[in-house]
């Protein structure tokens, strides 16, 4: 056997930030990468494309166009294919035991976070875009439309995002409860009233649709200003209780 | 480790409600110190009041399964706090303390890798997390360290138990660390690969390091060193040489097999002289029990040439490791 | 227990098991229990049983708000078909339903093949048919408590109410229709969601997967149907639909696809429940058990 002692001595170092978030990127990226999951993701993804083809086909308005956009490529594909990248990009690493690998590292835990949900984000970026954007395409509304939902889809990615990478690092059955989230809380309750809409992601990018396209959608009546900043405020906050709670909890 | 701290540990332990409440201790320090340390998950207490200290050389944490030995661990790594007491490892608190983390290094007892990776990844990986300023030749040595140098490209996934426990113990290695913590590292290991790694354990030790391992199995312990901490139901039992552990097991009487021309004869002149408290007899040896192994042995030569008989053997047969652990954790 | 003279043996670490064995049945039984309760967090922290609470709520929180409103508006004015009818109660809970089963049945199948603890089951008398019978057992039970009890509440609470089916016969004949409604879902979701939990090992994609297909069917079936202008028959691919369609049917309602034949929508529903069957018992048949 080798001397290992032959290695070099590194007393007291530690990993710096940037660095860390790369280390970090690159593994959870890998992980992220299997075959199956894209290839599911994306044929859930083809629904909308194929929703926004078969309106198209039925020549319809801007409002159904708009209303189609809103309901199936912002109100399913981008919360759930999000849901499945963010939440699993520190989530399958607690399950299978190896947050280990990268919590007992000399590196401070916001990197590790930031690196998670970049990855994530990196994954569920073109298959939400191309899917929602070809949507909007493809009902034949015009442009308006399509500037609309990329930059609705483009805020609410990060958003979703962030906030299941939250999720993955707090929540064991983290799926479950962000199926909860988006099917119950944005799908149902937040439907309820202007109060509770305020906590839904989904009222933020449907307001972008709405102050692009000028078309009213029930409950998405936010400035243009609000509907960016605060996914965006959500978005960082999200990911400083997820290094907040990588600190703090127990690692297996 | 240079030396264990004073007893901090009492033979046998403690019964509950026996004596007043204790001095709170003098704080220990080492590379590693645990103080007064207790750990509870809801009602159940994994850890109750251990302290110890350990440093440079090979330490076996020894204890049955479900003792609390892998939350000791935990705890020494940071990765989960205590609710009472305090770990220090090189000073520092490895939960809070970041650059702590990169001198010390863990073996988990969970078969969990990142299958996808290659062993050679996995382990530049492990370097990289590490800081380590040439991960790909650090990651080739820590490979060649274990014997797995031919297989460095193949995925970890396709690896038996045996070989992803050596990628476990190399991934601990690439840092350099002052304090390795292996959680029953020898698991799934063949005779072979476990005599190597017993003997890159003591060569580590031998370096300065401070080598805490687990085991359950008092064989491996045994070859693992002479030093041990024994846990038992979440409290620390014993420490020490186990050797000198059963020199302090004074209530219990030593077995030592004699063997001898006439074991009849023998026999009869030890009971005599109340030199032993129990004895057996087969045809060519004297099975003794005695409190008073001293007295025994210094008598035993004289008494044989006093009554004629003559000794072919004088064997101890109750001071090994699995004899301490009997008495410590077993009570028998 | 052994003696001879005093002596005697009090205890040892390791005794044989005397008692009497149940067999095969006994061992369904004790999976299958083993399943629902872990499924329903029963005997286990708290936390565990955060989601099924809220799952059940939402089932049940509507049956409940329904058969106040009965008793609180006399029925003369308002009769209680008019608040809510029993298949059109599962428009209600629609999304209750389908996370129960995003929850049921990857609890219960994909923790065995990641724990091993499927190795220990197929040790017992159970082989892999007996083994996936006491799970889907357990999966259609738990569903059950979602699919069967709200509107079972539904029916007590409009009787009690003094609303109920007209006559022992009428409300014997609802009672038929409700159980053959409840296991009709139950039976549907629980071979899909089976199906996708056999196919991968993580809890989370088999959740997802059921939450996709649930999801996808319903917007895949409206594009070819309405949007491309293809055949109405192709509403039958809709998994999340047919199962609640076929309980129209089989309250003699015509049901939201009235252009669909009751004969058509029962063939979906018998489809889909072996196709699902099919894909769990082709994956499990093929599994190498290794721990």
């Amino acid at each position: 056997m080798t001397d290992v002692r032959s290695t070099p001595t590194v007393k007291g170092r530690h990993v710096a930030a940037g660095a860390a978030v790369g280390l970090t990127y690159r593994i959870v990226l890998r992980q992220l990468t299997s075959r199956g999951r894209i290839i599911g993701l994306s044929l859930l993804a083809l629904i909308a494309p194929l929703s926004g083809w078969a309106l198209g086909s039925a020549n319809a308005s801007l409002d159904d166009a708009v209303r189609l956009v809103a309901s199936v490529g912002l109100g399913l594909v981008l919360p759930i294919v999000s849901l499945v990248f963010g939440g699993a990009a520190l989530g399958d690493l607690r399950e299978d035991k190896t947050l280990v690998y990268l919590w007992l590292r000399p590196m401070d835990r916001w990197p590790i976070v930031v690196g998670a949900a970049l990855a994530a984000a990196t994954l569920t970026a073109p298959i939400t875009i191309i899917s929602i954007v070809a949507a909007a395409v493809l009902t034949g509304a015009g442009h308006g439309i399509v500037a609309g939902t990329l930059f609705a889809t483009v805020i609410g990615l990060i958003a979703y995002v962030c906030v299941f990478t939250l999720f993955g690092v707090w929540l064991k059955r983290f799926i479950v409860w962000g199926l909860a989230y988006i099917l119950i809380w944005e799908g149902f309750i937040a439907q309820a009233g202007a109060g509770v809409a305020r906590v839904a992601l989904r009222k933020y990018t449907r307001s972008i649709l709405v102050d692009r396209t000028g078309v009213n959608l029930k409950l998405a009546d936010f400035s243009l200003t609000t509907a960016v900043v605060v996914p965006l405020v959500v978005a960082v906050a999200a990911l400083a209780i997820a290094a907040w709670r990588l600190s703090n909890q127990d690692i297996d | 480790m240079s030396e264990l701290p004073p007893p901090t540990a009492t033979l046998p332990p403690p019964l509950p409600g026996q004596g007043g409440p204790p001095a709170a201790p003098a704080a220990l320090s080492g590379m590693i110190a645990v103080n007064a340390v207790s750990k509870f998950f809801g009602s159940v207490v994994a850890v109750s009041d251990v302290s110890f200290a350990v440093n440079d050389g090979v330490t076996a944490l020894l204890g049955p399964n479900g003792a609390g030995k892998s939350t000791l661990f935990r705890m020494m790594c940071g990765l989960t706090p205590p609710s009472r007491g305090s770990v220090e490892v090189l000073g520092f608190d490895p939960r809070n303390d970041r650059d702590v983390r990169g001198r010390v290094s863990l073996v988990p007892q969970q078969d969990a890798l990142l299958d996808h990776l290659s062993a050679a990844s996995f382990l530049e990986f492990a370097a990289r997390t590490h800081g380590v300023a040439n991960p790909e030749q650090t990651a080739m040595q820590a490979l060649a360290t274990v014997d797995l140098a031919e297989v460095g490209p193949k995925p970890v996934g396709q690896f038996s138990k045996g070989m992803r426990q050596r990628v476990k113990v190399a991934a601990a290695l690439v840092n350099d660390p002052e304090v390795l913590i292996l959680d029953e590292p020898l698991t799934g290991l063949d005779p072979v690969q476990r005599r190597h790694m017993i003997a890159l354990f003591h060569r580590l030790g031998d370096e300065g390091r401070c080598v805490l391992v687990s085991s359950h199995v008092l064989d491996e312990v045994a070859k693992l060193g002479s030093r041990v901490l024994v846990i038992a139901q979440g409290r620390l039992v014993a420490s020490g040489d186990y050797r000198d552990l059963r020199e302090l097991m004074d209530d219990r009487a030593h077995r030592i097999r004699i063997g001898t021309s006439d074991p009849r004869r023998l026999a009869t002149v030890l009971v005599d002289r109340g030199l032993v408290s129990g004895l057996s007899l087969d045809a060519h040896n004297v099975l003794v029990d005695t409190l008073d192994v001293d007295s025994l042995g210094r008598q035993l030569a004289a008494i044989s040439i006093e009554i004629g008989v003559r000794l072919t053997e004088v064997s101890p047969l109750d001071d090994d490791l699995e004899s301490v652990f009997r008495y410590l954790v077993e009570g028998r | 227990m052994s003696g001879r003279g005093d002596a005697q043996i009090v205890d040892r670490g390791f005794q044989r098991y005397e008692g009497r064995r149940s067999g095969v049945p006994g061992a369904i039984r004790s999976v299958s229990w083993e399943g629902i309760r872990s499924t329903l967090g029963l005997g286990r922290p708290a936390r565990t049983k955060i989601f099924p609470i809220i799952a059940v709520v939402i089932a049940y929180l509507p049956a409940v708000v329904f058969v106040g409103v009965a008793v609180l508006i006399p029925g003369d004015i308002l009769q209680p078909e008019e608040v809510a009818d029993y298949p059109g109660y599962y428009g209600f809970i629609i999304l209750a339903i389908v996370l129960f089963a995003a929850l049921v049945a990857p609890e219960v199948l994909v923790s065995d093949r990641r724990n091993g603890m499927l190795a220990m089951y197929l040790s017992t008398p159970l082989d892999r048919r007996t083994y996936l019978a006491a799970k889907a057992v357990a999966v259609i039970t738990t569903l059950g408590l979602v699919t069967l009890g709200p509107p079972l509440l539904l029916l007590i609470g409009y009787t009690v109410e003094g609303a109920g089916p007209d006559g022992l016969d009428g409300w014997l004949w609802t009672l038929v229709r409700i159980v053959l409604s409840g296991m009709a879902i139950s039976a549907a979701l629980a071979a899909v969601s089976m199906a996708a939990s056999s196919l991968t090992d993580r809890r989370a994609f088999a959740a997802i997967g059921i939450v996709l297909l649930v999801l996808a069917s319903p917007i895949l079936a409206a594009a070819l149907v309405e949007g491309a202008d293809l055949s109405p028959s192709l509403r039958l691919i809709d998994i999340s639909t047919m199962p609640f369609e076929l309980v129209f049917r089989i309250f003699d309602q015509p049901g939201n696809f009235p252009e669909l034949s009751t004969w058509s929508v029962l063939a979906s529903n018998i489809v889909w429940t072996l196709g699902g069957v099919a894909v769990v018992w082709w994956r499990y048949s093929k599994l190498v058990i290794a721990r």
